[in-house]
C-alpha cells in the first residue's frame, strides 16, 4: 500500500510544531510563586504589628531553632507521642476485637449496639472534662482522651467490615471442616482488613485532635500544652512552631497510614469508610 | 388434593409442624431493649454508691436536666452558641463554595492556593483554637473564627474536588451553545458539584460543632462548653451530664436535618462521595 505514511500525514498536518510555553504547564512555579509572595508579605506586614499578636517569618525560624537547640521541642514531643501512641494502640486493639465480635454475632451486636451509638453521638471533646476528673491531669488523661476519641471510628469500620465479609467464602470453609480459628484469621481478618484501615485513618486524625485537646486543658507538658503557654504569655512565634510542627505530624501520620493501607490491603481498592 | 398413607408418614416424621425452640437471636429487638434497661439500671445502682463528685446516676441527671431546663439557664446558653454557630459556619460556607469553585475552574487559582489548602486542612485545627483566642479574645468573634476555620477546608475541599469531577462533555456543549460564563457556573458546575458540595457540609457541621465546644470551653465564659467546665470544675457531675446529652441530640438532629436537606437539594446524584 503505497501513499503518504503516518509520518508524513503528521509533518504535512503541522501537528509537531512546537507547544507554546504556558504557564499552566508549570504549576510548580506557580506554586513556588505564591508561597514566595506570600512569605514575603507575611514578613513585610509582621514585622510592622505588635509583636504580641502577630509575628514573621523569620522570628517563626529562630524561635524553631532555639526550641530546637533547648531540646524542649524534642522532649515535649516524646511526651506527646507517647501518650498518642498508647491511647492509639489501646484503641486499635480494643476496636479490632470488639469489631470483630460485634460484626459475626448478630446477639453481641444486639446488644452493644444502642450503646456504642449513643456513645459515638456525644461530641467526645465533652467528655474530656469528665476524664480529667476521672483521671487527673498526668499522662493517663492524655491516654484516655486519646482512646476515646480513636476509638469509634476504628470499632465502627471493623464491625461493618467483618459484618460484609462474603458469606459463601465463610460457608466453603465450613464445609471444609477449618476450624473457628482459622475461619477468624484466613478468612474474615483479611476480607475486613481493607475497612479496618479505613478506620484507622480517620482514627489517627482523631486521635492527634484529641491528644491537643487533652494537653490544652491539662497544660502541663506535650506540645499542646506549649501551645497553651506560649499564648498565655504571648510569645507568638513559638506558638507558630508548635502549630507548624503539629500540621507537619497530622501530614507525616496520614501518609504514612495511607502508605500502610496500600501495602496492607492492596486486594481491595474500593474500601468504604464509614463516620 | 388429599395425601396418601405414606405421604402422611412421611411428612410427620419431617416434623414440620414442630415449633423451633426458643433461640435468642430469633429476638434481637427484645435483646436490644434488654440490654438498654439493664445498663440504665446498673448505673443508677452503681452510680448511687460511687461519690456523687465522680459518677452520677440517670435519675440524677434527669432532675438536674429539669432543673436547668426550668431556670432558663440551658436555654439561654444554647441559643448563645448556636447562633455563633450559624454565624461562622455561614461564612465558612460562603467562602469555601466561592474558594473551591475558584480553584476547581481556574488552574491558576488552583496551583495558587492548593498548597496553603492542604497544609491547613493537615493541621489540626484545634491547634489554632489558642491563636484564635489571641487574635480575637475572648468574645463571640473568636468563636464565630474557630466554627468559621473548623467547617470552611471540609466544604473547600468538597467543592473543589466537585468542580473537578464535572463531565467536560457538559460543558464544552454549553459553550458550544454560546453560554456565558456565569450561566455555566449557574447552570451546570454547580448542579453537578452540588452533591459534593452537600457531602462537605454534612461533615463540616459536625467539626464545626465541635470547633465551637472545645472553644467555649476554652474561653469557659459562654455557651455550652462553658456549662461542660462550669459544673466540672463545681464537681457537679449531674449538671455536668445535661449538656453532654443535649449536645449529643444536637448533634444527631443536624446532621440528620442536613442529610434531608441534601436529599432535597441534590436528588439527582446519589453516590455522593465525601473527602
Amino acid at each position: 500500500m503505497s501513499g503518504p505514511s503516518n509520518e508524513q500525514i503528521i509533518e504535512e498536518l503541522g501537528l509537531r510544531r512546537e507547544r507554546r510555553w504556558s504557564l499552566y504547564d508549570q504549576p510548580n512555579l506557580i506554586r513556588a510563586a505564591s508561597l514566595l509572595i506570600f512569605l514575603t508579605l507575611w514578613e513585610f506586614y509582621g514585622r510592622r504589628t505588635d509583636p504580641i499578636l502577630f509575628t514573621y517569618p523569620t522570628a517563626v525560624a529562630q524561635a524553631f531553632w532555639s526550641l530546637l537547640w533547648s531540646g524542649e521541642l524534642i522532649r515535649q514531643m516524646g511526651v506527646s507521642l507517647s501518650a498518642l501512641a498508647a491511647g492509639f494502640g489501646a484503641s486499635l486493639v480494643l476496636g479490632v476485637v470488639i469489631g470483630l465480635v460485634m460484626g459475626r454475632s448478630r446477639l453481641a451486636e444486639a446488644i452493644l449496639e444502642p450503646h456504642i451509638n449513643a456513645l459515638y453521638a456525644i461530641p467526645q471533646v465533652a467528655l474530656t472534662p469528665l476524664l480529667m476528673m476521672w483521671l487527673g491531669l498526668g499522662f493517663g488523661v492524655k491516654v484516655g482522651v486519646v482512646f476515646l476519641f480513636a476509638f469509634f471510628p476504628i470499632l465502627i469500620n471493623t464491625a461493618s467490615g467483618a459484618k460484609n465479609v462474603s458469606a459463601s467464602m465463610v460457608e466453603v470453609a465450613r464445609a471444609y471442616l477449618a476450624p473457628p480459628g482459622q475461619i477468624l484469621f484466613k478468612i474474615i481478618c483479611p476480607a475486613a482488613l481493607p475497612f479496618i484501615m479505613a478506620g484507622v485513618r480517620i482514627a489517627i486524625g482523631r486521635a492527634l485532635v484529641g491528644m491537643i485537646v487533652a494537653e490544652l486543658f491539662t497544660a502541663i507538658t506535650g506540645l499542646g500544652a506549649m501551645l497553651s503557654l506560649y499564648g498565655n504569655i504571648f510569645e507568638t512565634a513559638k506558638m507558630f512552631v508548635v502549630i507548624i510542627v503539629l500540621g507537619l505530624l497530622g501530614i507525616g501520620l496520614i501518609r504514612g497510614t495511607q502508605w500502610l493501607e496500600r501495602r496492607l490491603a492492596q486486594w481491595k481498592e474500593t474500601e468504604r469508610a464509614l463516620g | 388434593m388429599a395425601l396418601n398413607i405414606t405421604e402422611q408418614q412421611a411428612l410427620a416424621e419431617l416434623r414440620l409442624d414442630q415449633t423451633r425452640p426458643f433461640r435468642l437471636t430469633d429476638h434481637l429487638g427484645a435483646v436490644r431493649a434488654a440490654s438498654v434497661i439493664a445498663a440504665v439500671i446498673l448505673w443508677e445502682i452503681f452510680g448511687r454508691q460511687v461519690n456523687p463528685l465522680f459518677l452520677s446516676y440517670p435519675s440524677a441527671i434527669a432532675r438536674a436536666f429539669f432543673q436547668l431546663l426550668a431556670a432558663g439557664e440551658l436555654q439561654r446558653q444554647a441559643l448563645g452558641s448556636l447562633q455563633v454557630f450559624a454565624v461562622g459556619l455561614g461564612a465558612a460556607l460562603i467562602l469555601g463554595i466561592a474558594l473551591g469553585l475558584l480553584m476547581g475552574r481556574y488552574r491558576l487559582a488552583e496551583y495558587a492556593l492548593d498548597s496553603y489548602v492542604y497544609a491547613f486542612d493537615a493541621t489540626p485545627r484545634v491547634a489554632l483554637i489558642p491563636v484564635m483566642l489571641l487574635w480575637f479574645g475572648l468574645g463571640t468573634s473568636s468563636k464565630i473564627a474557630v466554627v468559621f476555620i473548623s467547617g470552611l477546608f471540609l466544604v473547600l475541599m468538597n467543592t473543589f474536588s466537585g468542580v473537578r469531577t464535572v463531565s467536560a462533555q457538559l460543558v464544552e456543549i454549553g459553550r458550544a451553545y454560546g453560554a456565558s460564563e456565569r450561566t455555566l457556573f449557574g447552570k451546570i458546575i454547580l448542579p453537578a458539584a452540588l452533591p459534593f458540595i452537600m457531602a462537605g457540609v454534612r461533615l463540616a457541621v459536625g467539626r464545626a460543632l465541635i470547633g465551637i465546644i472545645t472553644a467555649e470551653m476554652f474561653t469557659a465564659v459562654t455557651g455550652m462548653g462553658a456549662l461542660l467546665i462550669r459544673y466540672s470544675s463545681a464537681l457537679a457531675t449531674d449538671k455536668f451530664f445535661v449538656p453532654v446529652i443535649f449536645l449529643s441530640l444536637l448533634g444527631v438532629a443536624l446532621s440528620a436535618a442536613v442529610e434531608k436537606l441534601q436529599k432535597r437539594l441534590a436528588p439527582w446524584k446519589e453516590t455522593e462521595r465525601a473527602l
